[in-house]
């Protein structure tokens, strides 16, 4: 008898707090949209609170992506303002990007670019008011991570490109001579019209007339012979500095 | 809208260009001369135009801009080094930016005073101490209730 009502008891009281917790649940955005609209009126900015939150974009009641909008995002978070130092964490190695997706890197590209605005932001009004910037080092890890993130991109589109039309550049070249004999690696332009309608283009002179072929020959002579020249001063350097110290350590 | 990239040529039906990944930087910076409320100073790359600023800013960051005018600051030639040669400071572009829809912007302190506690064990706080120390000794005994040093035992 007592177990039955003790059972019961025990039903009541996990409904209760089942619906203490759908409650709960139900609430929880509106808390959250309170503290953010206090968050806006404590940075005391006006600008944003009439046209953000009318929105009909906005209103939804749970928000997964960054609350944060609009210029504000030109400034660092208000409780890192007047810091001498700000924490900040390692720029993204190669490795952790190459297991991202596409869509990601996308997204990680926006994040880089804005984070280094509002670095580039803070800097410029350190400067103005002779103030040293906090933790001056960010800007070098973001533009690290940067270049890292746009050579992954460019892997990817280089081996998706090879796979496709099996071009290894993306701007088709080749290899040209000009008038003086240098061969330089011409890259292909797009021309609205075709090349032998193309009357600037065809002004161009890509081969070595006949009276500079000998001077060709002369420079090849001379690079060959500076590097000859080189080479042979770096051995008389090393062996001339093994017989100044015998020892293995001069060669390291 | 990016550097070091060569465009397609425009011809009549092309599909709109795109940029997937824009190289920009733009510096917001606090107004040398007063600007009206809703008017946002920018420093931007020489190669960015109007157009591209309003994208980059109602695209990227959800602004709305009404008007962008822009113009060409020139870097000073005046300096000179050691060498008494003239040294030149970079131009740079200046955009000033009109929000739409009422929205002022004021450039924030974002570089306030705050109450500065010197490290634990270095060097200025040790001072710190120790000139806390030395005002401590200068101070008269209180038992003594404002009597002179030299009138005593």
């Amino acid at each position: 008898m007592a177990a039955a009502v003790t059972s019961r008891l025990t039903t009541a009281i996990c409904r209760q707090f089942q619906r203490f917790v759908t409650v709960s649940s139900h609430t929880q955005p509106q808390y959250a949209t309170q503290a953010l609209s206090k968050f806006h009126s404590c940075q005391q900015r006006q600008m944003y609170d009439s046209w953000w939150f009318r929105s009909p974009i906005n209103n939804r009641a749970l928000h997964t992506s960054c609350v944060r909008k609009g210029l504000e995002e030109f400034f660092d978070l208000p409780e890192n303002w007047g810091e001498l130092t700000v924490k900040s964490g390692a720029p993204w190695t190669a490795k952790q990007l190459r297991m991202k997706s596409n869509e990601d890197l996308h997204k990680l590209w926006y994040v880089l670019l804005k984070e280094k605005n509002m670095l580039l932001t803070l800097e410029q009004e350190g400067k103005r008011q002779c103030v040293q910037m906090p933790s001056p080092e960010r800007i070098k890890k973001v533009e690290k991570s940067i270049m890292r993130l746009d050579t992954i991109v460019k892997e990817r589109e280089d081996a998706l490109r090879l796979l496709q039309t099996g071009q290894e550049k993306a701007r088709p070249g080749a290899w040209r001579r000009n008038v003086f004999g240098k061969t330089f690696w011409y890259r292909f332009k797009e021309h609205p019209i075709p090349w032998h309608l193309n009357s600037r283009y065809k002004r161009r002179r890509f081969f070595e007339p006949l009276h500079v072929a000998p001077y060709t020959r002369l420079s090849l002579e001379k690079y060959l012979k500076d590097k000859m020249r080189k080479e042979k001063k770096e051995k008389r350097n090393e062996k001339k500095l093994s017989a100044m110290f015998p020892k293995k350590t001069a060669h390291a | 809208m990016s550097k070091r990239i060569l465009y397609p040529l425009f011809q009549l039906g092309n599909p709109q260009l795109r940029i997937f990944r824009p190289t920009f930087n733009l510096t917001l910076v606090r107004p040398g001369r007063e600007q009206p409320a809703d008017t946002v100073q920018f420093r931007i790359p020489m190669e960015m135009t109007k157009f591209d600023v309003r994208n980059y800013l109602e695209k990227i960051y959800s602004v709305p801009v009404a008007a962008v005018r822009t113009r060409i600051q020139f870097g000073s030639n005046k300096k000179r080094n050691h060498l008494n040669q003239r040294v030149k400071r970079p131009d740079y572009k200046v955009a000033y930016v009109q929000l739409a829809q009422q929205q002022t912007f004021q450039f924030p302190d974002i570089f306030p005073e705050k109450d500065k506690k010197s490290e634990e064990g270095s060097v200025e706080e040790m001072q710190e101490k120790f000139m806390e120390d030395e005002r401590q000794r200068q101070k008269p005994d209180p038992r003594r209730g404002g009597v002179t040093e030299w009138f005593g035992l």
